[in-house]
């Protein structure tokens, strides 16, 4: 049952809708955005090539997308779910048979005028289409263990796609967000202590199996494990991004040490500099207090996020909202995390900071539907 | 679940009795289902919701809490605790003077290497090397580079600057090592003394330094042992006095237009070696080559005269003779001599200098004097044995116990057969060739009062004398004779103001290899000193090889005219260094006068 049968009188119409934006949060994309310039200029060595200006104008087409998925009504976008959902599968199975290899994985496939990255897209159909299942689905049944099988299939069937490419951080980050969205929807608590309970006993199993025939992992994937619960046994090799970038983050101390004064990132210390590690220039560059800055700018994300989602009377429309601040959320703790030695090294971009096309195209669609949820809300 | 029916008969049957529209109330409990079940599937939602906030919260105050911890923490490289570079570093103890500044020590740097079959754009890697290293021939480079290779050296030692370079053109296949190299930050300074390093087996990880010369070769077991904990070797060089010494000597040799020179500063108690050079000098940084087999091996900046330069050292030694006939009460200083013609010893005519005839002179005379004939008297007074073992005692005829690797090859050269003849003329200085450094342990024997020091070039903290070579009165004479010849004798020139200097001057002309005899015009100038000449504490050498003093209307090539006035600047220069005194004799006052100031 949807409760999307409300009164659409007073939803705005036309033009009007651009007053009715929630325009704070276009603002703090905009600003962090524009953290990220500033970083791939400075990691550039004071150059617009060949970060910064191609991210600018990603950005830009990124707003434009956004303004437009923002337009059009949300109830369009429940309708197309499942639609969008199918279209991502086709794309990860594309993935598998045509997918150029990158950094020693099948990761995109090649429009010509970018790269796109399949798994990046499927983070959010994956959002759409179990909130729609859930919109659709009465209260009554959430709970019960039947109707549990198809979010589970919607998770669980990308993941698996997206193990095979290989590429563990996207996984981790379907799987969390997915679950983080099943467990908004309401579904009962035991299940996710079962499954969390499972998870640790697979993590087990897993580290149990290194070295024998059935190996579950791949060897750097248990170097990256090693290495992360301790960074010293190997400083100079596998060890060395989280070293790195501890000192670069060691270095900027309170205030940091200048833009582009970074010394630890400038001179090619640090690997992926301008992707997964940005936040490393960063905080060597304006130290805590930039660093802090960028996180409270993604908290108040979140927050006007949470409050669209409060606003919206619809399941829909809550759960696909809460699902992308979940996912953002995922995003950049997951990669603070990372760059601070709090977790693996698993390869997740910081968002809308990070160098990179499908990431930040994908995030602004996403906040394209915040939008649209925001704007259509009932009032 | 107790549902609430949507009709409810106790509504219906009212309002159907009032003909109403019973539809809308089944609407509006519809409706209030809605509400219900919406409301409470909403605070379902808004209690998962607070779940997650503190989810968020818990893993915000993680990051935020762990970014202050990183923000405070030392920015500090991790030292890698495998691989060679930590085991190859400080194989080699330094060495320093004895107080305590660096002569030797090691330096960091790397070789290049390459696997060819790395390299990715093989022309271009060797184009840019070459740019980097014109020296490289790139056609060489280019046919290593492109064969099939699996390792080839490029440069064994690089600096920082050219690794970066090299860095910088980015291809893998071009590989650094880590090397140790031996570094004398002092340059030229006491290179004869300290000799070099070189690098002995050598891999990609690391090269054994070897000491090669010098020092470096002398002690090169003690250096590389790991036993000693990296302390360094304390050598008995001053390395200010060394300098000093340095630049007088070669200021000094160009004015004297000689084509090489050594000055010796030992201490005469504990027989250390405060200051030794050899011109022309090389830098042991950047050793040149050896001499080849067909080149002499004194005309190489490597050839250490100090230790190796045995020459005649002339009228120097006629102390020796004195003192000798002094020790065994043959005469004292006041005995006279008759040093006039002729005097034919074993068939030949023993002549003077420039054919002068002093007549009768004492013998602290014909020290100041310098006649050859008045000590081959003495000599010949002394007999041939007992002139002999005193010679012995003084260290003359085996090369010094210096630790030098090259003072072992310092062989003095003396007659086999040892005739009355020989006596006389090595009385004077002639006959027997030594190094500078036995003269300078000669000397010091006589300034410490008859015990004979053997050099060292080792810290030493106590007198080291030897055995006495002859009784404290004879040394006492020698040393006031020393004095006289300073302030009324050949020497006048080295006279120092405020220090009390005592020498002997000392010029042999140099054999003819060639031709047999000596040249005409070829000499080895020497003036042996010591200072102060009243309680000596050092004795200093310099020795002039082939000097010219062209001042003059012919050129004077004189020990009194070369080598002591080069003696005199040094001694000014050094004894304030060494903490010596100046004894300045007080002015004389003037009378004093009862006149009113007008």
């Amino acid at each position: 049952m949807s409760y999307l049968e409300y009164s659409v009188k007073y939803t705005p119409t036309g033009l009007r809708k651009v007053l009715y934006l929630n325009w704070p949060l276009i603002l703090l994309l905009i600003a962090v955005a524009s953290i990220g310039f500033l970083m791939l200029y400075s990691v550039a060595g004071g150059s617009f090539s060949p970060w910064a200006e191609p991210q600018m104008k990603r950005f830009a087409m990124g707003l434009v997308l956004m303004l437009v998925v923002a337009m059009v009504p949300i109830w369009f976008w429940r309708n197309m779910a499942a639609v969008a959902y199918l279209g991502s599968i086709v794309l990860l199975l594309a993935v598998e048979f045509f997918g150029a290899v990158g950094m020693g994985a099948q990761r995109w496939i090649d429009l010509g005028f970018m790269r796109l990255q399949p798994s990046e897209v499927t983070k959010i159909t994956m959002v759409m289409l179990l909130a729609a299942y859930y919109d659709w689905l009465p209260a009554r049944n959430t709970s019960k263990p039947q109707w549990l099988l198809v979010p589970l299939l919607i998770v669980l069937l990308p993941t698996f796609l997206v193990l095979r490419q290989p590429d563990l951080g996207t996984a981790i980050l379907l799987v969390a967000a997915g679950g983080g969205v099943i467990f908004l929807a309401g579904v009962h608590w035991a299940y996710f202590v079962t499954v969390i309970t499972a998870g640790i006993g697979l993590l087990v199993a897993v580290f149990q199996s290194r070295g024998t025939a059935w190996q579950m992992l791949k060897d750097y994937q248990y170097r990256r494990i090693d290495t992360f619960l301790d960074p010293s046994t190997d400083p100079l090799g596998a060890g060395y991004h989280i070293t790195q970038s501890k000192i670069a983050l060691g270095s900027g101390g309170w205030t940091g040490r200048g833009f582009m004064q970074g010394t630890q990132s400038r001179l090619n210390f640090l690997p992926e500099k301008h992707t997964d590690f940005i936040f490393t220039t960063l905080a060597e560059e304006f130290g805590f207090i930039g660093a802090f800055s960028l996180l409270g700018l993604y908290a108040l994300i979140i927050v006007f996020c949470v409050t669209t989602a409060m606003a919206t009377r619809d399941r829909f429309s809550s759960l696909m909202t809460m699902g992308v601040a979940v996912t953002f959320f995922l995003f950049f703790a997951v990669n603070m995390s990372m760059v601070m030695g709090l977790a693996p090294v698993v390869g997740v971009p910081l968002p809308m900071v990070s160098y990179g096309g499908s990431a930040m195209l994908v995030l602004m669609i996403a906040f394209g539907l915040v939008q649209s949820a925001h704007i259509h809300r009932p009032r | 679940m107790i549902r609430t029916p949507l009709r409810p008969l106790a509504r219906i049957l009212p309002a159907r009795a009032r003909g109403e529209n019973t539809d809308s109330i089944e609407n509006e409990n519809i409706r209030a289902r809605h509400a219900e079940m919406q409301d409470r599937a909403r605070q379902r939602a808004e209690s998962r919701l607070l779940v997650m906030g503190v989810v968020f919260l818990c893993a915000y105050m993680t990051v935020g809490v762990r970014m202050g911890m990183l923000a405070t923490s030392d920015a500090s490289e991790p030292v890698a605790s495998v691989g060679a570079a930590t085991a190859i570093a400080n194989q080699r103890a330094d060495i320093v003077d004895r107080h305590g500044r660096i002569l030797a020590t090691n330096f960091e740097t790397h070789s290049l290497y390459s696997n060819p079959q790395l390299l990715i754009d093989p022309e271009r890697a060797a184009a840019e090397l070459v740019a980097i290293f014109p020296d490289l021939d790139h056609e060489q480079l280019l046919r290593k580079f492109t064969g099939k290779l699996k390792f080839t050296w490029i440069k064994k030692k690089i600096s920082p600057e050219q690794k970066q370079a090299v860095h910088d053109i980015g291809d893998p296949g071009l590989l650094f090592g880590p090397r140790e190299m031996r570094l004398y930050p002092n340059g030229t300074l006491a290179a004869h003394i300290l000799g070099g390093a070189s690098f002995g087996k050598e891999d990609v990880d690391a090269a054994e330094v070897i000491g090669v010369a010098g020092v470096e070769r002398q002690f090169d077991g003690y250096l590389r042992d790991p036993a000693h904990g990296n302390a360094p070797l304390t050598l008995s060089l001053d390395l200010t006095v060394q300098a000093a010494a340095e630049r007088v000597l070669s200021g000094g040799m160009r004015i004297m237009n000689a084509k090489g020179a050594a000055s010796i500063l030992m201490d005469v108690y504990t027989g250390e070696i405060l200051s030794a050079v050899s011109l022309p000098t090389f830098d042991p940084n950047n050793r040149p080559p050896a001499p080849k087999k067909n080149e002499e091996a004194s005309e190489s900046p490597l050839f250490n005269r100090t230790v190796l330069g045995v020459y005649e050292l002339g009228s120097t030694f006629k102390i020796f003779t004195a003192a000798q006939a002094i020790d065994l009460g043959l005469v004292n200083a006041e005995t006279i001599v008759d040093t006039s013609p002729p005097m034919r010893v074993g068939g030949r005519t023993i002549g003077e200098f420039r054919n002068k005839n002093y007549g009768k002179l004492s013998v602290s005379d014909l020290i100041v004097q310098s006649s050859n004939r008045g000590t081959g008297r003495l000599a010949l007074q002394i007999g041939v044995q007992r002139h002999k073992a005193f010679l012995e005692a003084l260290g003359m005829f085996d090369p010094t116990p210096f630790e030098v690797v090259e003072a072992q090859l310092g062989q003095p050269l003396y007659p086999k057969r040892w005739t009355d003849l020989s006596s006389v003329t090595i009385s004077y200085g002639h006959g027997l060739s030594t190094t500078p450094m036995h003269l300078a342990a000669g000397y010091a024997a006589i300034a410490n009062g008859g015990h004979y020091v053997s050099p060292t070039i080792l810290k030493k903290d106590t007198p080291q004398l030897g055995p006495r070579v002859m009784s404290p009165g004879a040394a006492h004479a020698a040393r006031r004779m020393l004095r006289a010849v300073v302030t009324s004798g050949t020497a006048s020139m080295a006279d120092v103001p405020g220090y009390a200097v005592g020498g002997k001057t000392g010029t042999a002309d140099k054999p003819d290899k060639l031709r047999g005899g000596y040249y005409e015009d070829k000499v080895i100038s020497t003036f042996a000193a010591l200072f102060p000449a009243h309680d000596p504490r050092y004795v200093l050498i310099v020795t002039l090889d082939e000097p010219s003093e062209n001042s003059g209307s012919q050129p004077r090539r004189t020990a009194g005219w070369t080598a002591a006035p080069i003696a005199s600047e040094m001694i000014g220069r050094v004894a304030p260094l060494l903490g010596l005194r100046p004894s300045v004799e007080p002015a004389r006052l003037p009378a004093i006068t009862l006149t009113a100031n007008n």
